[in-house]
């Protein structure tokens, strides 16, 4: 248990550590290099007062530390200041996007899951039938395919040639509601989702199916299964007991697998026009809104960070070895 | 298999050095191509790297170059036609043209960054395992920061501040790809530095760096060579999504830019011709390696083939 409480506390230890390392990254690229900030705001024609008012009120007069220690509080406290061309608190503007990226990754996850475990016990237990290779092969080609192209094509199919689906954003126009809820449980913003999601599902159904898979073929021989045959149990129910151990790796892979989306989607949320935190990423770095560009950078790397020690933590629950590495 | 047993076996002959990782992956490729899968894989492989040596010069047109009718009108968005093999762009560019550069520059991003990649992995992770200690500690520390780091969000925001070019796009993906190598390469030093032909080469007195990189490293080599085949493949993928989320280099063709391209110019619901060769070109390229690197795998990890 000691040694166990250590590496939590050294894995806790180390994801602040990265989170400073980013923070500190970020801020010098921003800061530094040519192109600080008010070259967006400041004319190169404007006069010298002017240009130095302007610093003033955005603090960049203070020396560079200061400037790095107010950053660093303004980060950690998550307040982002104003966006350059929305008029509007960045936090506000994030927040709102990380709702509607969790909207398209959260239905997928679960979706994903619940097929993919589903799946992979069957494969399991079927393990050596032809159908069963085939089903494997299946699923990691799948996997190979890059997300953006997938996207495409789904699209193409789907949206252009058959017409069944909207060809992207969230929902229909005038469709949003007055709140998040409202707008999401609805029908029209379950047709925008379709599409995007099954993209998703189709990849990432891929690692629960596997590991579910091997957790079958280990338990498979175990006694207590033999037990429970012993006791006549159906085996469609003995299935169901194997799968209970599976239960918690697959909770490991599930934290893994939603700090990935968080970044991997950028690609996705272009195709089908999403309005979340990876296109407005895209979108601001491309209109340099740099308080924008860098709460969602910042946003998406602490997601994946967290949801990666939580992944950490709960496999040393699991195997209890690596915490003694 | 004879062939896996000398891969597996740790007594390389000190003299060997290079030559027996030549050897080693020249063994390698032989058992490959006894996997079905393996051998298609690798094939296509050598299509592929046939296509970015020689398809330029195969091209009928520079990759930038307008296609114009016989009256000097530009032939925009053209279906596949005896003139335009895979059809035009609506800027009239020839699309199977676009194709064979874009495999250069697919490969050539992806070779250099794969390269690049598995050096610094393998030594940061000889070092570390061998040295062990404080020096193992910072090197690990600094891995564990590079895992932090997500690739495509910091690429974005590092290409726009700085402006895109294929020598940053190598760069960044370098050093995106180089920390699972080292993790793996320093596991696998830490069992190696255990083994009694280290303390044999220790007894007879052989220096630090000779015992790493010629007693260690070429026992680690077989590894290097699988993380090199995904750091290729991942490389391919990474420049593919930066271009075609439109922070490639604007100078090249790349499969990822002709995406981008028919993406805006709105392709999918006029021309899949511009849509479909970029996107399976990729997704072939992707799959071969994968064909291999599994095939590879099995051979170095026994147990795969159970599971």
């Amino acid at each position: 248990m000691h040694a166990w409480r250590t590496f939590v506390l050294r894995r806790l230890a180390l994801l602040l550590f990265v989170i400073v390392s980013i923070l500190t990254m970020m801020f010098f690229l921003f800061k530094l290099l040519p192109g600080d900030p008010t070259s967006v705001f400041v004319d190169s024609n404007f006069p010298d007062d002017m240009v130095q008012r302007q610093k003033a009120l955005w603090g960049l007069d203070a020396p560079i530390w200061v400037q790095y220690l107010r950053y660093m509080g303004n980060m950690l406290t998550f307040d982002f200041g104003t966006s350059f061309f929305q008029m509007m608190p960045v936090r506000d503007i994030v927040v709102e996007k990380l709702l509607h990226t969790a909207s398209m990754i959260v239905p997928a996850v679960i979706i994903s899951v619940a097929l993919g475990a589903t799946l992979g016990a069957w494969l399991g237990w079927r393990r050596g039938t032809r159908r069963e290779g085939a089903a494997v092969v299946t699923l990691l080609t799948l996997r190979s395919v890059p997300s953006f192209f997938a996207g495409i094509m789904v699209l193409m199919i789907f949206s252009y040639w058959l017409g069944w689906f909207p060809p992207g954003g969230m929902v229909s126009v005038g469709g949003a509601g007055d709140s998040f809820w409202e707008t999401v449980l609805t029908i029209d913003f379950l047709h925008h989702l379709a599409l995007p999601c099954l993209v998703l599902v189709s990849r990432e159904i891929t690692s629960p199916a596997l590991l579910l898979r091997s957790t079958m073929l280990e338990v498979k021989g175990s006694d207590f299964l033999d037990v429970l045959r012993a006791k006549g149990l159906p085996e469609r129910r003995i299935v169901v007991h194997a799968t209970r151990n599976a239960l918690l790796p697959l909770v490991t892979d599930v934290a893994v697998m939603m700090g990935f989306l968080f970044q991997g989607q950028v690609l996705l949320e272009i195709i089908f026009a999403w309005p979340g935190v990876g296109r407005e990423l895209v979108t601001a770095l491309n209109d340099l809104d740099y308080p924008v560009a860098q709460a969602c950078f910042f946003v998406m790397a602490l997601i994946i960070l967290i949801t990666n020690f939580i992944a950490d933590i709960l496999y040393s629950v699991i195997d209890p070895r690596v915490a003694y590495d | 298999m004879a062939g896996t047993q000398s891969l597996r076996s740790p007594a390389v002959a000190p003299s060997a050095g290079v030559a027996s990782g030549i050897g080693a992956l020249w063994r390698v490729l032989r058992i490959i191509m006894g996997y079905p899968t393996g051998a298609i894989g690798l094939v296509l492989i050598l299509l592929f790297a046939l296509m970015a040596i020689f398809g330029p010069m195969l091209a009928p047109q520079s990759p930038f170059e307008v296609s114009r009718t016989a009256a000097g009108g530009v032939v925009r968005l053209s279906p596949p036609s005896w003139d335009n093999w895979l059809g035009t762009t609506n800027q009239g560019l020839d699309v199977f043209s676009q194709l064979l550069w874009g495999a250069r520059v697919a490969l050539t991003v992806g070779v250099i960054s794969a390269i690049g990649s598995i050096v610094l992995g393998t030594l940061i992770g000889l070092i570390a395992g061998y040295f062990g200690g404080w020096t193992d500690e910072v090197l690990m520390r600094i891995t564990d920061v590079a895992f932090g780091i997500p690739f495509l969000p910091t690429a974005l925001v590092i290409i726009s501040i700085t402006g895109p070019s294929l020598a940053l796009i190598i760069l960044l993906i370098t050093l995106f790809l180089w920390r699972t190598t080292a993790r793996v390469i320093r596991a696998q030093v830490l069992t190696l530095k255990t083994r009694p032909f280290v303390w044999a080469a220790k007894a007879a007195g052989a220096s630090e760096a000779k015992i790493i990189f010629v007693h260690i490293a070429p026992n680690v080599l077989p590894l290097s060579f699988l993380y090199m085949a995904i750091g290729v493949q991942g490389g391919v993928m990474l420049e593919a999504a930066l271009s075609f989320l439109g922070f490639g280099d604007p100078h090249v063709m790349s499969w990822g830019s002709m995406l981008n391209e028919a993406f805006k110019a709105g392709a999918m619901r006029t021309a899949w011709w511009w849509v479909a060769p970029p996107g399976i070109a990729l997704s072939l390229f992707v799959v071969s390696v994968f064909m291999v690197t599994r095939a590879y795998e099995e051979l170095l990890n026994p147990r795969l083939r159970e599971i």
